[in-house]
């Protein structure tokens, strides 16, 4: 248990220590069972703490005991928003490992779907982001948005949030029949829903004032923390793992990476906002090449990586999702470990906060993005 | 905290900034979104409801969705597809599938055999993450997630499933209203 | 119909004859059958304000809102008053029980109380006409903080304190602000009673928000802070303080300090409309009933007016606080200090300076600008023109030199705001590749 070590001695009315006040885990905007522990001088944050845990399920321990087929549904529930995303890395690793070869019509729908699951977990986070800081209409907007996207997911994988999206070497279906109408549909409607949040946050001048010099962040900090995904671009940094190291078929696809100046709350949000622009991009672009093919790759029996260790990451909506995993050549993993980007991110916390007020703890939460499935694993 | 390359504003945003445009541009947005609700009950254009009255109006749920399991029979004999090879139960991450076999004598070309046939099945759905794997992993396509979506029930108990549940559907109330 | 209408009034009339003096019932009975309407009438507005703020906010986020009980969901403030009654009362073990328990009395008592000297309509539509009408209706609402900071404390809970200061620092800095722009009005007006302040705008048939645009927002912004009503809601700030000052407050106390926001609201969009939009009085309407001899009529009437105007401006409210997000407790206090209330003196300062000038030019060069001072300040057609002209020539002046004094301050600084983001094509590195070669024969 963290302790913030409090003032224990009585003092005068004048002289009052600072308050000390327990946020979550049951509080509206800790976004699930995060505990932070502040202290308070008037509303002004002094110290900060956080407490997790509260969401254990000992996801990594769970995993050495099953088989490599079976690993995958658990994976959806680390960051339960971007289900499509984790389970992504999951298989990959394995693949990699085992060096199969999945068809290219597997890697592009791969790639469609993760997009479409990156503007799925931007949309659920702008709408609790604005929830936040009070804005309700545009979470239900959003929401609704995501809601199309959830359909698409329900009439591919059969499930809305925890799909399963992904089997080692491919997929379990291949895509739907409508499948291409659905997805070009909703990004033909998707820039002008962008454009209304944009118009209710964008250039509000309540919504500059709560976000922008809040929470800032300077490049070598953000690096020397180990931030990942949108929080390190909005602080300038331009690293971009689907550029960097390509996979599925990101190599093939021609988009930018937005990149922020100055490390605030307002620039992150930017940040998003674009990423779901380039996001639309991408998807538009691996449509039109989609060919056609299986949609998976020839497995043995049971699947076995050879033995040793791997480690493979991804660009998750949130950050950098990794997964090493060690293998002793047997039907189950010997161990395996997750690169959460959401428990990573979250160190960044008190550097962010500390000086600020109340309201803008809660702000900085919001703009961190983070799933406390994926912290507490 | 040092701010870097900021455009300068123009004279047209200062203005804007002053007549309070920002804020007006909201607030129009959502008038648009209050009569168009108002004057349109279709969801077209971004003006309509997007509400589903989820118990009076029954959502349509996609043929590939994961739901309550299923025993299929064969629809001529009305015996059970299942041929009790354990399979399901091994692909189960959560180990919540028991499959019960028993073996009968069966004549085969006039000489007697044992045959593995199912005896019980017992699906605990409190446990079942819908992962599907189940599904994937029977050769005779006898188990079948659905699209039944209700599986709430009143006790811990209901939520084990026996073969009678399974083959034949369980009893739920359907709210219409 | 006068008769019809008449009738059942007439008959209860007569029969309390029968018991009392006329004196009594005057001045005793008949206030207390009003108040008893008025309560009853404001309780049921209050529970459909809360019906329609739900169907309102639906609307804009593409939703129906409450549909279930009843058609288009039109009983759903009953059953929710059925189901608050029924909840358990609980009230927390620390906390101090007494004040607990009367906190949300004051709460709702403050903001009844207000409603004896609204002018809801002429003649019997008012109540109680004080002669400081204005006056009772900012003191008794601001008494309405007291519970809420009463209630902060007495709940024992560091949330529920935080939202009590928050409001007594709010309510201190808008008060302050609100009083200050409803002076500007009371310059034309020349009295404090409400039912004054109505009948001098009739007598000079205008609105005064002609008059006083910069007032009349500053009101109205200064009355959202009041009520704790978004943008300003930060007493109850449900993202950051959980719900503020009534976290620990559960069913029918709960419902008590819910009854009091949306009665304040009432309250607050009544003297805006009173002072402002004209209360009950709407051109055409004496000549077409009164003058012609129906006199209840003419009070229904406007008292329909009344309330209509009442509806818009809390549709106002509605629509602000389900478009804006909520500001910050120190830029609350910025609006407060930095912007409302240097407005509302600039404002009283103009205004004093538009009258004087427009009765200085009275008689000069033959041009006649004020008809009487009997009633208010009655002004002829140039007058008035003049006036609306300095009035909406005052908006500008304040907004300069609000700009002017706030230069430096951040929430103007539009430099220190607005930025862009660059958009990079990242050189594509090495993909990731299988890490061993594919094993043949498996």
């Amino acid at each position: 248990m963290h302790q913030v070590e409090i003032a224990t001695t009585r003092e005068t009315l004048l002289d009052s220590p600072e308050m000390v006040l327990n946020m979550g885990p049951q509080h509206p905007s800790t976004h699930g069972v995060l505990r932070v522990i502040l202290k308070l001088d008037g509303e002004t944050v002094m110290d900060l703490d956080c407490d997790i845990g509260y969401l254990h399920r000992g996801m990594e321990k769970i995993a050495e005991n099953r088989m490599y087929t079976m690993i995958a549904p658990y994976w959806d529930r680390l960051d339960y928003i971007a289900a499509v995303s984790n389970g992504l890395v999951w298989v990959e690793t394995v693949e990699q490992m085992m060096g199969l070869v999945v068809p290219p019509r597997a890697h592009y729908i791969r790639t469609i779907l993760t997009e479409l699951n990156r503007i799925a977990s931007h949309l659920l986070w702008l709408a609790t982001h604005a929830l936040d800081i009070g804005a309700v209409t545009v979470l239900l907007w959003a929401l609704r948005e995501r809601e199309e996207i959830l359909k698409i997911f329900e009439r591919q994988f059969g499930a809305r949030l925890t799909c399963h999206a992904w089997r080692v070497g491919g997929m379990p279906n291949d895509a739907y029949d409508e499948f291409e109408a659905d997805v070009r549909r909703f990004v033909s409607n998707f820039p002008m829903r962008l454009d209304e949040y944009e118009t209710v946050l964008s250039e509000n001048r309540i919504w500059l004032s709560r976000t922008v010099g809040i929470g800032v962040i300077s490049a070598e900090d953000a690096v020397a923390i180990g931030l990942s995904g949108p929080a390190l671009r909005g602080s300038g940094v331009a690293w971009d793992i689907r550029k960097a190291r390509p996979y599925a078929a990101y190599a093939d696809m021609d988009f930018d990476v937005p990149v922020g100046e100055n490390g605030d709350t307002y620039d992150r949000y930017l940040v998003r906002l674009e990423e779901m622009r380039q996001a639309r991009r991408i998807v538009v672009q691996a449509l039109d090449k989609l060919p056609d093919g299986p949609v998976n790759a020839k497995l043995p029996k049971i699947v076995k990586p050879p033995a040793g260790d791997y480690y493979h990451s991804i660009e998750g909506p949130k950050g950098e999702i990794g997964c090493y995993l060690v293998s002793d050549g047997t039907a189950q993993p010997w161990r395996v470990r997750v690169r959460p980007p959401s428990l990573i991110n979250l160190q960044a916390l008190k550097k962010l906060c500390l000086g600020h007020l109340v309201a803008d703890v809660v702000a900085i939460i919001g703009t961190l993005d983070i799933v406390l499935g994926e912290i507490d694993r | 905290m040092p701010l870097v390359k900021i455009p300068k504003p123009k004279f047209i945003e200062k203005l804007q900034r002053f007549f309070f445009v920002d804020l007006l541009k909201g607030l129009q947005l959502t008038l648009k979104y209050n009569l168009g609700a108002l004057t349109d009950k279709d969801a077209v254009g971004g003006k309509g409801i997007y509400t589903e009255q989820y118990p009076k109006v029954r959502p349509d749920v996609a043929p590939r969705f994961h739901g309550a399991p299923r025993l299929n029979m064969d629809p001529e004999t009305h015996d059970t597809l299942c041929i009790a090879c354990n399979l399901c139960a091994l692909a189960c991450p959560e180990d919540c599938i028991d499959v019960l076999a028993m073996d009968v004598e069966i004549i085969v070309a006039g000489k007697p055999r044992k045959k593995k046939v199912l005896d019980e099945f017992i699906f605990d759905t409190s446990r079942c993450m819908f992962c599907a794997l189940c599904q994937e992993a029977c050769p005779t396509s006898c188990l079948e997630l659905t699209q039944d979506f209700e599986l709430a029930t009143y006790s811990r108990a209901g939520f084990v499933w026996n073969r009678e549940m399974l083959e034949q559907g369980r009893e739920t109330v359907k709210y219409t209203r | 119909m006068e008769l019809l209408l008449l009738a059942p009034v007439n008959f209860i009339d007569q029969l309390l004859l029968r018991f009392f003096s006329a004196e009594t019932i005057n001045h005793v009975i008949w206030p207390f059958i009003q108040i008893g309407l008025v309560v009853t009438l404001v309780a049921g507005w209050v529970a459909y304000a809360t019906y329609l703020e739900r169907k309102i906010s639906a609307f804009m986020q593409a939703r129906l809102g409450p549909m279930r009980v009843g058609p288009w969901g039109l009983l759903q403030p009953i059953a929710d008053g059925i189901k608050l009654l029924t909840k358990e009362d609980f009230i927390p073990e620390k906390a101090d029980r007494w004040i607990f328990f009367f906190a949300p009395y004051i709460a709702v008592a403050a903001a009844f109380i207000t409603f004896s000297v609204i002018p809801f309509a002429p003649d019997w539509g008012v109540i109680t006409d004080v002669n400081i009408g204005l006056l009772f209706v900012l003191a008794v609402s601001s008494v309405g903080v007291l519970a809420l900071i009463l209630a902060g404390w007495s709940s024992n809970s560091k949330y529920s304190l935080l939202g009590a200061l928050r409001s007594s620092a709010q309510m201190i800095s808008y008060e302050v602000a609100m009083g200050l722009s409803l002076i500007g009005a009371l310059m034309f007006a020349r009295t404090l009673s409400l039912s004054g302040i109505v009948s001098a705008q009739e007598s000079d048939s205008v609105w005064y928000f002609v008059y006083q645009p910069v007032g009349f927002l500053i009101f109205l912004v200064s009355g959202i802070a009041e009520n704790n009503r978004a943008p300003f809601d930060l007493p109850e700030a449900e993202s950051e303080l959980v719900a503020g000052f009534h976290t620990e407050y559960s069913g029918f106390r709960w419902s008590l300090f819910f009854m009091a926001e949306y009665a304040a609201m009432v309250i607050v969009s009544a003297v805006a409309v009173t002072v402002y939009l004209g209360g009950w009085y709407f051109p055409f309407v004496y000549r077409q009933t009164e003058a012609k001899g129906y006199h209840n009529l003419y009070v229904i009437v406007s008292l329909l007016i009344f309330l209509g105007k009442l509806a818009a401006i809390l549709y106002l409210y509605f629509w602000l606080r389900w478009t804006l997000p909520r500001f910050r407790y120190d830029q609350l206090m910025d609006i407060g200090w930095k912007w409302l209330i240097p407005s509302a003196l600039i404002n009283i300062t103009l205004s004093a300076l538009a009258i004087f000038v427009v009765q200085a030019l009275d008689g000069w060069h033959n041009i006649r600008t004020v008809q009487s001072l009997a009633n208010g300040l009655d002004l002829t057609a140039t007058g008035k023109a003049i006036m609306i002209v300095m009035g909406f020539l005052g908006l500008g002046i304040t907004g300069l030199l609000l700009a002017r004094i706030n230069w430096r301050s951040r929430d103007f600084n539009l430099k220190s705001q607005r930025r862009n983001i660059r958009l990079v094509n990242l050189p594509q590195g090495k993909p990731a590749v299988p890490a061993v070669a594919p094993a043949a024969g498996e």
